[in-house]
């Protein structure tokens, strides 16, 4: 079984490229920088409808905004237990990287390129998985200090760390950043993940060993 | 050569009622002449008139006599020598003038005779005024009573201190005369500030006649335009507005929650079953109060791009105006702004 290279350390490299040519804005040159601690809920499901965890986390994400490029980056650490229904015997924990970088495109609407890393800990309770972004963003304002955002992200090249192959891998979000007062903000987004993975386990044929995710992040924040 | 004296008192006699006249009247002939006339006895007035004439009399009271000697014979219907008195009158008072409404018209008729038996130079008159110096003219009026050459001076004091000599115009005129004197040196220098005497000289054949004025000349500076900060008429626009309050932040966030539902349930897969709608209902229960709360708040200002528009067209305005006004002001700087006005002596005709 060929283990992908996402699941190493290849992601943050290219993270920093990502977020380097994007200008992301540091200090000063920022329009409009939020960082927040944040909470998570998460449920987890990967091969079949047997193997199904849910949990929570805590994390933290910046937002940033300047002119018309936009740039986030959400870490998140996640412990995952076995539902219920569940069949698997134990839990595991995971920690989960975003980073997106957008640019403005019209009022409304921007592209975006970025990265998604995923790594589970012990190694092999579920699949790690990298991947690159390609997606479009949805942003309008509510009102004064209110902004709802909708995504949809292409996962691109994905890598497993169990091996595989992913032809549709796709991720949709939901976004919300609310200045609730002063610099204090309060951020959540919704992120609902499907990876339609395919394993070919000792060459007798690709079966289907898809993963399913859904996450939602809760944070207060201060904005710059 | 005919040469009148200056006669200035008479006109305060003339102005005055007739029995005040007869009282300010200092020669005891002449005042009984008036008194005479007042009283419709013509040939008594002709009588004393002509007495007053061989006494020794001021040139006021002396172009009185004619005037009552004159206005005698008119009533009397000797036009002759109502017009012949009437000469001697005009030659001591060149500015004397009759109301055609208050006087008999064979004496208006016999007067009106005389100024043009006579060369004069009448009711020399320069304007006060006030100019930029090279963008405007002195005006200087006066009437000539007969067909003359009249030539029209400026004498005042020189830049160096020495006398300075401008003509202003040398012309054959008759009747009301109008000409302008542009003020300035050969070079085209304003001429030094201080007084002038505008002297209009005027000759027929052997008789000549000339009247004068004095005026002052004085420097000033130019005033320079203010800067603008405004234009009259054309106000300032706020440069954003406070949209009507809609229900389309509840709408949107509807519809963002619902692409994720939808896009959510989609995208499930059969094999792994339906996922937890728990994230998505904190989240979207978040944004559907979010909406909700922002379509009951006043709505954000926006920007009014018509009124930013037009603010900038403005902007752009003003500044052009205020670059034209500064190029201006410059010019300005250099010039000089001359100011004519009457000297405090007033010349007497000659």
């Amino acid at each position: 079984m060929s283990r992908g290279g996402w699941g190493g350390g290849g992601v943050v490299p290219v993270a920093m490229v990502l977020l380097g040519l994007g200008g992301w804005p540091t200090g000063a040159g920022a329009q409009h920088l939020t960082v927040a601690p944040q909470a998570v809920l998460v449920d987890y499901r990967e091969v079949s409808s047997g193997l199904r965890y849910s949990g929570s986390g805590f994390g933290g994400v910046a937002t940033g905004h300047h002119g018309k490029l936009s740039a986030v980056a959400s870490v998140v650490r996640l412990t995952l237990d076995p539902t219920d229904q569940s069949t698997a015997g134990a839990g595991f924990k995971a920690t989960q990287l975003d980073a997106w970088v957008g640019y403005d495109v019209a009022s409304h609407a921007s592209v975006e390129v970025g990265i998604l890393r995923r790594t589970a800990d012990p190694e092999f309770a579920a699949q790690s998985l990298g991947a690159l972004r390609l997606g479009v963003r949805s942003t309008y304002d509510l009102g004064p200090g209110a902004t709802v955002s909708f995504r949809v992200d292409y996962l691109a090249a994905p890598k497993f760390s169990g091996g595989g192959r992913a032809a549709f891998s796709i991720d949709l979000g939901l976004g919300l950043d609310v200045r609730l007062a002063g610099r204090l903000h309060g951020v959540v987004d919704y992120a609902f993940e499907r990876v339609n993975r395919k394993t070919n386990p000792g060459g007798t044929g690709e079966i289907d060993a898809p993963i399913q995710q859904t996450l939602a992040r809760l944070g207060l924040g201060i904005g710059f | 050569m005919t040469t009148c004296r200056g006669g200035g008192l008479f006109l305060l006699a003339v102005l005055a009622p007739a029995a005040g006249r007869a009282q300010a009247l200092q020669n005891a002939t002449l005042r009984r002449a008036q008194q005479a006339y007042d009283n419709l006895e013509y040939r008594q007035a002709l009588a004393f008139g002509q007495a007053a004439l061989r006494e020794r009399l001021a040139g006021a009271e002396r172009a009185r006599a004619y005037e009552v000697v004159a206005f005698s014979y008119a009533a009397l219907d000797s036009i002759l020598k109502a017009v012949d008195a009437f000469k001697q009158m005009v030659l001591i008072d060149p500015e004397r003038q009759l109301d055609p409404n208050r006087v008999s018209p064979k004496a208006y008729s016999a007067f009106d005779v005389a100024l043009r038996q006579v060369l004069l130079v009448r009711q020399l008159r320069v304007d006060s005024t006030s100019f930029v110096a090279g963008q405007g003219a002195v005006p200087i009026r006066f009437m000539v009573t007969q067909p003359a050459r009249v030539v029209t001076r400026a004498i005042g004091v020189g830049g160096g201190g020495g006398p300075a000599n401008f003509l202003v115009d040398s012309s054959a005129w008759n009747g009301q005369v109008n000409l302008s004197w542009s003020p300035r040196l050969p070079n085209g220098d304003p001429v030094p500030a201080g007084s002038y005497t505008v002297v209009v000289e005027a000759r027929l054949g052997q008789n000549t006649f000339s009247a004068s004025q004095q005026i002052r000349v004085t420097h000033g500076r130019v005033d320079t335009l203010p800067h603008l900060t405004s234009l009259p008429g054309y106000q300032y626009l706020p440069e954003t507005e406070i949209p009507a309050q809609t229900w389309r932040p509840l709408g949107v966030a509807f519809l963002y929650t619902g692409g994720a539902l939808i896009g959510t349930l989609g995208l499930e897969s059969s094999s792994l079953g339906a996922s937890s709608k728990r994230e998505l209902g904190v989240v979207g229960a978040a944004a559907l109060v979010t909406g909700f709360v922002m379509t009951l708040r006043r709505p954000a200002p926006r920007p009014a791009e018509g009124n930013i528009l037009y603010n900038r067209l403005l902007t752009e305005q003003i500044a052009r105006r205020n670059a034209d006004i500064a190029k201006e002001n410059v010019a300005r700087r250099q010039q000089v702004q001359l100011t004519i006005g009457p000297s405090l002596k007033t010349g007497a005709p000659r």
